[in-house]
């Protein structure tokens, strides 16, 4: 114990405060909440495993013109995904935006429900007001408020003109985007790291403090590993949103800037083309899951 | 061959049902006297609630608003149900001849519509009610181009590079300009010759916008000097104070119809043969000439006065309507094509 360093003297103290001890489960406990979960778990079962099946059928079906699906068993759309070009770029750029998106989310959540969390004072819950406040506008009409600030003429554009004499068009850009999902995101991002910060008790960095560790070193060794199952969750969280973002891409990313689920869209209802519609619902949805449940892993790990 | 056994009939019949369960109304049998109009919103389902509804007495009219795809997607997703949620369906003409081609689609009966013998005849198809119309035509700004261009060839000049503008949605009729004015005939949407004149725009900076409204927006803010759009809308847009003004494409401007058709499975053929014809009725045509600025499609419907003058046609212009039994059998190569290569960067 003497040779230990600070920080893993600290850990296990820490992680004894913050986490309470479970209970021992007195019998007859567990029958009652499975009997209370069942309907749920059964309505779960019906409202989202019974169309996800219907929707991988529908993947293995033919495409036709005049009849809409001719029912076969086939893996042409699956194949027509992944040996195109044109589609894997898409995937690629989806991706790309995703976790461009999450990293901003996180750097930028972080240190805002860090701070919240900490917070004292009576204007926190204003502060949290105004951090939700967002989410009770329409997704979509956020991201009108975003292409007029972005368009030409608005108000980066005029504003980087009059100061450079050069127009600065972000309207139907990666980084217009990226700049419409991390808005979306970042209040589920701060709200859930935020909430896991609650549950760390300050103590524990004031003893870190009598210790001698730096504000830093304190962040580093003490908060982080007990917030980062919240981190990750928001980050997962975070993830999922941009895989899946829609009106975002469509609206800030013009016709010009793909990604899935407009694509996905586009082959639904343009098309009709509803077998490769699935198909490409079903990769987008295997990718998140596999992306997520690998770094789930790798944090359980760690 | 697909397998076409009963046992697989029935199959496909269960899968239709339940893909289209989630899009049922709750709808009562006893309600004969019930219209469900599936409509876009806006200015066009205002003026169907102000001015065609009144025609219809004893008839309550339900609209079910959203966008044409969804729509569509609805009336596929209900083929197999003996009884569809909707009585008319607004489409554009392109879209009703594909549902038509599909066999989704109650014949019109002329003997219950009497007002389609009123129809232009270049207009007329068997199951698509045409409701209004349209000339695609090339806008400018005039206080930033001085010698408006006459033909697609036109927008080809260097000095609108990166200053023309179309909708993303309007691909096929942007294609069918390029097809006429690459092999003179508006149905050859896939002829090599109308790819490479579609890409030689794209290559001069087209800007592809995601709504049509934007195009208006694109010319207002001076992003984009030159386009493609309806004529209706350069009107709407004028009404709007946005300095647009639109001229005629010398070789021929294809036509832009909406209007209405009726599924096999509508639960009420009578009052929707009933609501087509009061669409069709000159009183309420001219009310949407008036606030839309598109053509009555019907020619007992002569437009006067100021109104009259203002959505006049030149003599000279040539009007090309589509043939829709060609061009409907292209419209999912021609969507993959642009957008794999002319909404790529």
């Amino acid at each position: 114990m003497v040779e230990q360093d600070h920080d893993s003297l600290l850990m296990p103290d820490s992680a004894a405060l913050a986490v309470p001890r479970a209970r021992p489960r007195q019998r007859g406990q567990g029958g009652a909440a499975s009997a209370m979960l069942g309907p749920a778990s059964l309505f779960v079962a019906l409202a989202l495993v019974a169309p996800l099946l219907l929707l991988l059928r529908y993947s293995l079906n033919r495409y036709d013109a005049v009849e809409l699906m001719i029912e076969t068993v086939t893996g042409a759309n699956y194949a027509r995904f992944v040996s195109d070009p044109f589609y894997l770029g898409v995937l690629r750029t989806t991706l790309g935006v995703a976790v461009a998106t999450t990293a901003l989310c996180l750097l930028l959540g972080v240190p805002l429900a860090y701070r919240l969390a900490r917070m004292t004072s009576r204007w926190k819950g204003a502060l949290m007001l105004a951090l939700i406040l967002p989410l009770f506008i329409g997704n979509t009409v956020r991201m009108v408020g975003w292409m007029i600030l972005f368009a030409h003429g608005g108000l980066v554009d005029g504003l980087v003109t009059k100061l450079t004499g050069h127009g600065f068009e972000l309207m139907y850009t990666a980084t217009a985007v990226i700049c419409g999902i991390v808005s979306v995101n970042l209040p589920f991002v701060v709200l859930t790291i935020q909430s896991t910060m609650e549950t760390i008790d300050p103590r524990i960095e004031e003893a870190a403090e009598s210790l001698g560790a730096t504000p830093v070193r304190r962040f580093r060794r003490v908060v982080w590993p007990l917030a980062l199952p919240g981190v990750a969750t928001a980050g997962i969280l975070c993830f999922i949103l941009a895989m899946n973002a829609y009106a975002t891409p469509f609206l800030l990313g013009g016709p010009r800037f793909q990604m899935m689920a407009p694509l996905l869209y586009w082959e639904f209802s343009t098309n009709n083309n509803w077998p490769f519609a699935s198909a490409i619902a079903l990769i987008l949805m295997a990718t998140t899951l596999v992306l997520t449940a690998t770094s789930g892993v790798l944090l359980a790990r760690r | 061959m697909a397998d076409r056994s009963p046992l697989l009939t029935t199959r496909r019949a269960l899968i239709g049902a339940a893909a289209a369960l989630p899009l049922l109304h709750a709808r009562p049998s006893y309600a004969d006297e019930q219209v469900v109009v599936g409509t876009w919103g806006g200015d066009y389902a205002n003026l169907l609630r102000d001015n065609v509804e009144p025609l219809l007495k004893g008839i309550t009219i339900v609209t079910d608003i959203g966008d044409e795809d969804p729509r569509v997607a609805k009336l596929y997703a209900q083929r197999r149900l003996p009884r569809g949620s909707v009585d008319v369906a607004c489409v554009q003409a392109v879209r009703g001849n594909e549902l038509s081609t599909s066999g989704l689609l109650e014949p019109l009966d002329a003997t219950k519509v009497p007002n389609l013998a009123h129809l232009h005849p270049f207009l007329r198809t068997d199951n698509f009610a045409p409701h209004i119309y349209s000339l695609q035509v090339l806008i400018h700004n005039p206080a930033t181009v001085s010698e408006p261009p006459k033909t697609l060839t036109d927008l080809l000049d260097p000095k609108y590079k990166g200053k023309i503008g179309v909708g993303n949605g309007n691909y096929f009729y942007v294609m069918m300009a390029c097809a006429l004015a690459a092999t003179g005939d508006a149905n050859k949407v896939d002829d090599p010759a109308a790819r490479a004149m579609a890409t030689k725009h794209n290559d001069n900076g087209l800007r592809l916008y995601s709504s049509t409204d934007a195009i208006g927006a694109g010319i207002k803010s001076g992003e984009i000097d030159v386009g493609i759009m309806w004529l209706a809308r350069v009107h709407m847009w004028q009404g709007a104070g946005i300095p647009v003004k639109a001229t005629f494409f010398s070789e021929g401007n294809v036509l832009y119809v909406a209007g209405m058709v009726v599924p096999k499975n509508a639960p009420n053929k009578a009052g929707a043969y009933a609501y087509l014809n009061a669409m069709l009725e000159p009183a309420a045509q001219t009310k949407f000439a008036e606030r839309m600025g598109y053509l009555p499609t019907v020619d007992n419907d002569k437009l006067t006065g100021p109104l009259g003058e203002q959505l006049a046609l030149p003599g000279d212009v040539k009007m090309v309507p589509p043939d829709y039994g060609i061009v409907g059998k292209l419209q999912s190569t021609t969507s993959e094509w642009w957008n794999k290569t002319m909404t790529r960067s």
